[in-house]
């Protein structure tokens, strides 16, 4: 049983193609500094442009990873983005995004 | 009473055209190029790109304005929005937006 479990998840790693093997647990104690923008229901990022933060419950993971690691390299340049990115291993990036890919019931509606 | 409901609906209107600019039909109509990656209703079925069903109007919007103006820089992006008008992107952002799909996760 716990092998057959042990197969199934190496092979869900294979396949997805994520460098780093993320973890949704690992992600939700992570979470602290996206939840102040992302967990807020129409909140809007002020600097240097006023428009609506991107929801994030259900997307990719490995596009969350991606758009993370562009804010790292500055390819992406959202300066409040950027300053968070940087402080991130690809380690948090993955897990932050198995957290936020998984749509569960605390997701709220909207 | 009549002239009350009127006035109500001219209200209601004007009221949600001052939070979304675009036409979410007109919207469907021009996301023919964008469901190749994005999927018919915006839900990506490819992990590599992003889904934008849900994702908020005005997010959509500069986004898309951004990768036309070289701020946001993507190989595919890029010749996509560079053929948008400001009203196609407004119009394809009023469509996305109205799908569900993406929620605020806490």
């Amino acid at each position: 049983m716990l092998w057959s479990a042990a197969a199934i998840a190496f092979m869900a790693g294979a396949g997805s193609g994520i460098a780093a093997e993320g973890d949704p647990a690992a992600g939700k104690g992570k979470k602290t500094m996206c939840a102040g923008c992302h967990g807020i229901a129409g909140y809007k990022t002020a600097f240097p442009e006023v428009y609506s933060v991107p929801k994030l419950g259900g997307q990719h993971a490995a596009y969350i990873v991606k758009a993370l690691q562009a804010y790292k390299s500055g390819e992406r340049h959202h300066p409040t983005m950027r300053a968070i990115a940087a402080g991130l291993t690809d380690q948090d990036m993955a897990d932050l995004a198995a957290y936020y890919a998984t749509d569960t019931p605390r997701t709220a509606n909207k | 009473m009549k002239k009350y409901l009127w006035l109500l609906a001219c209200v209601a209107v004007w009221g949600s055209s001052a939070a979304v600019a675009g036409d979410p039909v007109a919207g469907k109509a021009k996301s023919k190029p964008c469901a190749a990656c994005h999927g018919p209703d915006g839900n990506s079925p490819a992990p590599d790109f992003p889904k934008l069903a849900g994702q908020p109007y005005d997010y959509l919007v500069t986004a898309l304005r951004h990768y036309k103006s070289g701020d946001r820089k993507n190989a595919i992006m890029a010749p996509q929005a560079a053929n948008l008008s400001r009203r196609d992107m407004e119009d394809l952002a009023a469509f996305y937006s109205q799908q569900s799909g993406l929620k605020v996760k806490y």
